[in-house]
């Protein structure tokens, strides 16, 4: 039993950043139509800073927050630098080709994901770091009695489904996310409604950037992070995207929960190692069964 | 004279012209250049099966690491536990990984873009963990060793001694060969066309009568056991292994196709050979300034990925488009009425 | 006024917009007529930026304009309600409307909430399904969003594309008199691609015919539709 609740909250606040992840996919998505392979990798360039700036001293949620930063501005930067290079040349032979013009963004952000992890790599590499909890890691107790829970992911849970309520208010109810679903869904009736398109779309990877910082510094555990420590968590982060549909975001939040269950539970009962065989399985199986996510729109899936 | 020959037949005089010429430069150069002109041939393949797939039919696939570990794991349990000839073992994983192809295929055919990238991403981490779990079989991370064997006797009274590195190359250069000639034929032939159609309007392909489902799982097939032969060769270099294959392969094989052109034979070789001689170029260029180990390290690293971004945006073509570029420009100043 | 002056646009090696010239005057209705694939749409398209000509000048407000980027445009005063009534489905009739509001939130914040009342005035049946998907209107509707959308952004010119397309001729009228109402009352220029000549010369006050991307005939309207012989080789009827 206690295996079981144990297991329950694992999977809830390890969901929750599969969550955060799966929601920083689909705000690309939705915004430049590329899945960003590359998002991890910023947010582990993010967590490295973060990690640096603890060692050298400074307050816990000044380095957080620096993270935050770092991430966004890496965003804008690869949708500035790269992306929209991309977008200009997007008449010519290879890239007018629709099948290639899905591909080439994907391999793009493979490479910028290789360059960030070596420049990583070069600066960091050989040290020991860790992005420590803000909070007890401990596992919690309410009087005489150890929950199966720990403060830390109580926290953890607490900061995603706040990043979500914010992220879905802003899309919703400001102007300026009127602006980017518009130009997500239709970006020439935008630019002729007078929206910047372009200024909107590297927002959108900026909130992205930074989303994503925060799950890879809520997942960091406190020992060690590496240039390639955060690559499982972008390919849970982009099944989950999948399974919950890539153009939804309640469906990347369902996607991501429910995908922290079920490595929860495997991790607990059974070998750590199937969890691979258990994402491509499910993978699969979405895509078979409902190809375009729990909750995405039919034509999303680009036949 | 050239010019009267059929395609086939110009295709067979590229692929003999390539024998002959590999074979001289492996004999003359020392072994640690005999070395990395095998691995080359070997990833040659590994590079046409990317450039068959998703240059010819434009399915972006980053499972050729999987692919090639099936090939390569073939290989070695039908060599150590049938007792079966290299030179039979090669072919018949082909076979085992065109099978995977055909499964992998199957499922591909209904993705398009970013869901087939993923999916074949998370196929390409979970297969090495698959030979983990069966241990017995698969020889867990250590592995399964395979033997290339000696070069037979009439060949040394021949060529005379034949380091271990040359016979590397002989051993992969007949495989390298025929994939060339193959695919050289695939590139001009008829079903090049259909599948280039795929690649850039189905809906217009499928209206011409091309089964779009059926096309792209044959590609994958055919790609599949080029990377079937690949990864065979591969682990003929002495070690079949889940370390052998990571996804880093794939992403290797992706770069080199990128780098060199992705929509031809030409780019296929030059993209090998960047895979292949970049870490030693980088270290050359990289000396004089005497970075810390750290830094060089991750030189290579950083270089294959800002080549790559560069590559994608500046010239999605590749080296081999620029050349071909270059060659028609060439062509149109000396007879500009002369045009096809 | 809007001056085009030998606007050539291609496509490929497709010439779709081929040396064409004329001029709309401030405060009138000029329509540009012509078959399908005469190349109306694509002038329409290069006026609001989304094209760049391979050759010519557009002048608006004595400025020029060509290659300008299509927000820049907008924020010159020239707004485009497009073919097909490209409304967005998904977002609501307030959130399409509003939309074209958005870049003057900073500028002009008060009049946006007048500029949107004014669009329901004008369309009570927008009004009534404001906060409705838009893909749930009727074709008629959708035309009406899809101009008030135009028109919350206070343009000095319309550019109307084909606003009759696989409309009910009730609806293509009260469309039409409401466009036409705006031109006289306001001030509007408006410029106004339609296959429907017959409607559009009726309340035209200047008529460019456009065949095969090359201009055929730029007059007023009443002698364009008075001309038989025209109306009987590029118009069929």
């Amino acid at each position: 039993m206690q295996t079981f609740l144990n297991a329950l909250f694992t999977g809830g606040s390890r969901g929750a950043i599969y969550a955060l992840v799966a929601l920083g996919l689909v705000l690309v998505w939705r915004g430049a139509g590329l899945i960003n392979f590359a998002q991890m990798g910023q947010a582990m360039f993010s967590a490295y800073v973060a990690s640096t700036l603890i060692t050298k001293g400074f307050n816990y949620w000044v380095a957080f927050f620096a993270a935050l930063i770092v991430g966004a501005i890496l965003g804008a930067a690869i949708d500035i630098l790269v992306i929209r290079p991309l977008k200009k040349k997007s008449g010519t032979a290879i890239l007018g080709s629709p099948s290639m013009r899905d591909a080439i963004p994907v391999i793009a952000s493979l490479g910028i994901l290789g360059i960030l992890q070596s420049v990583a790599g070069m600066i960091w590499a050989g040290s020991e770091r860790g992005f420590p909890a803000p909070v007890s890691t401990v596992a919690l107790k309410v009087g005489t009695n150890t929950m199966p829970f720990t403060f830390f992911d109580l926290f953890t849970i607490g900061v995603v489904i706040l990043i979500l309520i914010a992220t879905s208010l802003f899309l919703s109810r400001t102007s300026v996310g009127l602006a980017m679903r518009a130009s997500a869904l239709n970006s020439e009736v935008a630019r002729l409604s007078g929206i910047r398109t372009r200024s909107i779309r590297t927002l959108g990877w900026i909130i992205s950037g930074a989303v994503a910082s925060v799950a890879g510094l809520l997942v960091t555990p406190a020992t060690n992070i590496s240039p390639s420590s955060l690559d499982l968590i972008l390919i849970i982060g982009f099944t989950a995207c999948v399974i919950g549909g890539l153009d939804s975001l309640l469906g990347a939040v369902v996607g991501g929960f429910l995908l922290g269950f079920v490595i929860a539970f495997i991790s607990a009962y059974d070998l750590p190692e199937d969890i691979f065989i258990a994402i491509f399985l499910i993978l699969i199986g979405i895509m078979y069964v409902r190809p375009q996510g729990l909750f995405g729109s039919q034509v999303s899936r680009r036949v | 004279m050239f010019k009267k020959l059929s395609t086939t037949q110009r295709n067979l005089a590229l692929a003999l012209f390539f024998l002959v010429a590999i074979f001289l430069l492996g004999h003359f150069v020392g072994p640690y250049n005999q070395n990395q002109i095998a691995v080359a041939l070997t990833l040659f393949v590994g590079v046409l099966s990317i450039n068959i797939l998703t240059g010819l039919s434009g399915q972006l696939s980053l499972g050729q690491s999987a692919l090639m570990a099936i090939g390569g794991y073939s290989c070695g349990l039908i060599m150590t536990k049938l007792h079966i000839s290299m030179w039979l073992a090669i072919p018949l994983s082909a076979i085992s990984a065109g099978l995977a192809g055909l499964l992998l295929g199957a499922v591909a055919a209904k993705l398009s873009g970013p869901y087939l990238a993923g999916t074949t991403l998370v196929l390409a981490l979970a297969l090495p963990t698959v030979a983990n779990k069966f241990e017995s079989i698969f020889g867990g991370e250590s592995g399964i060793s395979i033997d290339t064997g000696t070069p037979p006797s009439w060949l040394i009274s021949i060529l005379g001694d034949i380091s271990f590195e040359e016979w590397q190359i002989l051993v992969t250069l007949p495989f390298a060969v025929l994939a060339l000639y193959v695919s050289a034929n695939l590139f001009s032939s008829r079903s090049g066309r259909s599948w280039r159609a795929v690649r850039d309007h189905e809906s217009a392909a499928s209206l011409m009568g091309i089964n779009v489902a059926r096309t792209k799982v044959l590609v994958f097939i055919i790609s599949s056991a080029f990377a079937g032969i690949a990864g065979a060769l591969y682990g003929l270099r002495g070690l079949v292994g889940t370390s052998v294959y990571p996804i880093a392969l794939s992403l290797s094989l992706l770069t080199g196709s990128i780098l060199g052109g992705m929509r031809s034979l030409l780019g296929a070789g030059i993209g090998s050979v960047v895979i292949v001689f970049l870490p030693d170029w980088i270290g050359k260029l990289a000396s004089p300034f005497h970075f810390p180990d750290q830094v060089t390290n991750y030189l290579p690293g950083l270089a294959t990925g800002l080549l790559l971004v560069l590559t994608v945006v500046i010239n999605p073509g590749g080296i081999a488009s620029s050349v071909y570029a270059l060659l028609a420009h060439l062509r149109s100043k000396k007879s500009p009425v002369d045009r096809k | 006024m809007l001056q085009i002056k030998n606007i050539s646009v291609a496509y490929d090696s497709v010439q779709a917009v081929d040396q064409i010239s004329f001029t709309a005057e401030k405060g009138r209705i000029t329509t540009v007529i012509g078959a399908n694939g005469a190349g109306k749409t694509t002038l329409l398209r290069t006026i609001s930026g989304l094209i760049t000509p391979k050759s010519g000048i557009i002048t608006w407000s004595g400025r020029e304009i060509q290659g300008m980027r299509a927000e820049n445009i907008v924020r010159a005063g020239i707004a485009q309600a497009p073919e097909g009534h490209s409304v967005i489905a998904e977002l609501t009739v307030e959130e399409n409307i509003r939309m074209g509001a958005l870049f003057r939130l900073r500028t002009n914040r008060a009049d946006v909430s007048t500029a949107i009342a004014e669009c329901y005035e004008l369309f009570p049946r927008l009004h009534e399904r404001k906060s409705q998907k838009a893909g749930t209107l009727s074709g008629g509707e959708r035309q009406m969003l899809a101009i008030s959308r135009a028109l919350v952004s206070r343009p000095e010119l319309l550019l109307l594309d084909e606003p009759s397309l696989g409309l009910a001729p009730l609806i293509v009228e009260q469309i039409i008199d409401t466009v036409s109402i705006l031109c006289r009352e306001k001030g509007l220029t408006v410029l106004l691609v339609e296959q429907n000549a017959n409607t559009a010369l009726a309340i035209a006050d200047h008529g460019v015919l456009l065949a095969l991307g090359k201009v055929v005939a730029d007059m007023p309207a009443a002698q364009l539709r008075a001309d038989e012989s025209l109306r009987a080789a590029y118009l069929g009827y």
